[in-house]
C-alpha cells in the first residue's frame, strides 16, 4: 500500500481520513483544490517515531510541492457526522519545506494524543488509538479568505452565509477579526452585505508560521468582497452541493484572482 | 533515533524491576514530543493518554493552582495515565522549551497484555509502591492518634 499519494488518489478514510479523502474526491470532481499530497496515519506516526525510511519517503514524495507549505491533520472520524474534531487536532502552516515537516508530522501526531484530544475523545465515547493522515498542501497567499455554510446554519434558511476577511482564513476561523458577514440567495443575488471590523490579518512569513498583521484604518471595515466574488462562491457552493450533499462547511480563499477550495466538510453541532 | 534511551527509564519507579531486554522493549514506543516555553503540557483534571520522561528543559508543576515542584532532565509524569485512563492529577507547563519522550497507553497496553513478565513485574512494582503510601500514611495516622502503625499491607 502506498502510504504517501496525490491527494486526488487518497480514497480511503480508513487511511488517509476523511479531509483527504474529501479533498481527493474534489479534485476528481474538478473543484479547484490547492495541489497536495496525503499521508496515511501509518506513515505519519513512523515519522513522528523517527524512522528513517518513512522520514525520507515522505520527504521525496512531497518535494514537487516546494514550500511554503500548509500541513493539515485528517484524522480517521474526523469531521464526521457524529463527532467533530474540529480545533482538537493542528493545522501548521507555512511550514518552509520538506525539510521541516518531520516536526510539524511530529508535532500533528501529537496533538491527537494531547490531553485536550483525548479529554475530548472521552466525551463523545471515542477513547480509542487515534490514527492521524495529513494533508500536506502547497501554501495559498490569499488576498481574501473565509468560511461559508452551503445553508444559513442559524436560521435554516436555504441561503449562502459567507464570512470574510483579509489575508489567511485563519482570521475568521479563529475569530481573532470580527469578519465580513455576507448572505446570498442560490441565484447569486445578494440579500446581505454586512462589514466587519477587520483590524488584523494573518500572514505568513519567510521563516515560518504565521503573523497579525495590522490592517491600515481604512480597510478595516471595507468589504473584502465584490459581487462578482460573491458569485463565485456560490457557484463553489452549488458544486460542493452537488460532489458532497447539502449542507456543507466550507473553507475558502482568494489568491491572485483565482478561488481555491480549501476543506468542506459536513455541518456538525460544533459548527452551528 | 527511534525510542528513548533505556538509562531515562531505569530511573522511573514503576519500570525498576525490569531487566534491560525488558526496557529495550518499553523504550522503542517512546516517541520525541516537544513543548514551548509556557506552553501547557498537562492540565489537572483533563484526560489524559500518555507518559513523559523529560529529555532537556524545566517545568513546574501545580496542583489546585499552588506551585508544588520544579522538575528537569531524568524527571517523568504521567505514568498513571498509562494504566488506569484516569484523569491528570497537577497541571504541568513548560518553563523553559522542553524535550520530552513519550509513550501512549495505546502503545504500552498491548505490550504488556502480550508480555506476562513484563507486567507481572509492573504488579509487584505497583504493590510495593502501594505499600509503601499506605506505611507513610498508617505511620502519620498514628503519629496523630498517639499509637503505632500496623503496618499492615
Amino acid at each position: 500500500m502506498k502510504q504517501v499519494v496525490p491527494l486526488e488518489k487518497a480514497r480511503d478514510d480508513a487511511i488517509f481520513g476523511s479531509k483527504a479523502v474529501g479533498l481527493g474526491r474534489a479534485i476528481r470532481d474538478g473543484l479547484p483544490v490547492p495541489p497536495g499530497f496525503a499521508l496515511a496515519g501509518s506513515i505519519v506516526e513512523s515519522v513522528a517515531a523517527g524512522e528513517k525510511r518513512a522520514i525520507k519517503e515522505v520527504a521525496k514524495r512531497v518535494k514537487p510541492l516546494g514550500g511554503p507549505l500548509a500541513v493539515r491533520s485528517s484524522a480517521v472520524d474526523e469531521d464526521g457526522a457524529q463527532a467533530s474534531f474540529a480545533g482538537q487536532h493542528l493545522t501548521l502552516l507555512n511550514v518552509p519545506s520538506s525539510d521541516e515537516l518531520n516536526a510539524a508530522l511530529s508535532e500533528i501526531w501529537w496533538s491527537a494524543n494531547s490531553d485536550s484530544a483525548i479529554t475530548y475523545r472521552k466525551r463523545v465515547g471515542l477513547f480509542t488509538r487515534p490514527s492521524v493522515g495529513v494533508v500536506v498542501q502547497a501554501l495559498l497567499n490569499p488576498d481574501t479568505a473565509g468560511v461559508m455554510f452551503t445553508r444559513n446554519p442559524v436560521t435554516g434558511a436555504d441561503e449562502r452565509v459567507i464570512e470574510a476577511s483579509w489575508g489567511l482564513g485563519e482570521a475568521v476561523v479563529a475569530g481573532i477579526v470580527i469578519p465580513d458577514h455576507y448572505r446570498v440567495d442560490r441565484s447569486g443575488r445578494v440579500l446581505e452585505r454586512k462589514p466587519g471590523h477587520k483590524t488584523v490579518a494573518v500572514r505568513s512569513v519567510p521563516e515560518g508560521g504565521t503573523v497579525e498583521e495590522q490592517v491600515p484604518s481604512e480597510r478595516v471595515a471595507r468589504l473584502c468582497l465584490d459581487d462578482d466574488q460573491l458569485l463565485e462562491l456560490n457557484q463553489l457552493a452549488d458544486r460542493c452541493e452537488q460532489v458532497y450533499g447539502p449542507s456543507r462547511d466550507v473553507e475558502w480563499a482568494l489568491a491572485a484572482g483565482k478561488l481555491y477550495l480549501l476543506q468542506c466538510r459536513a455541518v456538525t453541532r460544533a459548527g452551528l | 533515533m527511534r525510542g528513548v534511551p533505556i538509562e531515562a527509564l531505569r530511573r522511573v519507579p514503576l519500570f525498576s524491576d525490569l531487566n534491560k531486554r525488558e526496557l529495550q522493549e518499553i523504550a522503542r514506543l517512546f516517541k520525541e514530543r516537544r513543548f514551548s516555553k509556557g506552553e501547557t503540557v498537562v492540565q489537572e483534571g483533563s484526560g489524559g493518554a500518555a507518559f513523559f520522561v523529560i529529555e532537556a528543559g524545566e517545568a513546574k508543576v501545580f496542583v489546585g493552582g499552588e506551585e508544588r515542584s520544579i522538575l528537569g532532565p531524568g524527571d517523568f509524569f504521567g505514568e498513571i495515565a498509562l494504566i488506569d485512563e484516569g484523569t491528570r492529577m497537577a497541571t504541568i507547563t513548560a518553563s523553559s522549551d522542553l524535550l520530552c519522550y513519550g509513550v501512549t497507553y495505546w502503545d504500552f497496553r498491548p505490550l504488556v497484555e502480550k508480555n506476562g513478565v513484563i507486567g507481572w513485574k509492573l504488579l509487584q512494582r505497583m504493590a510495593k509502591m502501594l505499600r509503601d503510601t499506605r506505611g507513610v500514611e498508617d505511620v502519620s495516622q498514628a503519629a496523630g492518634n498517639g499509637r503505632e502503625s500496623s503496618g499492615s499491607g
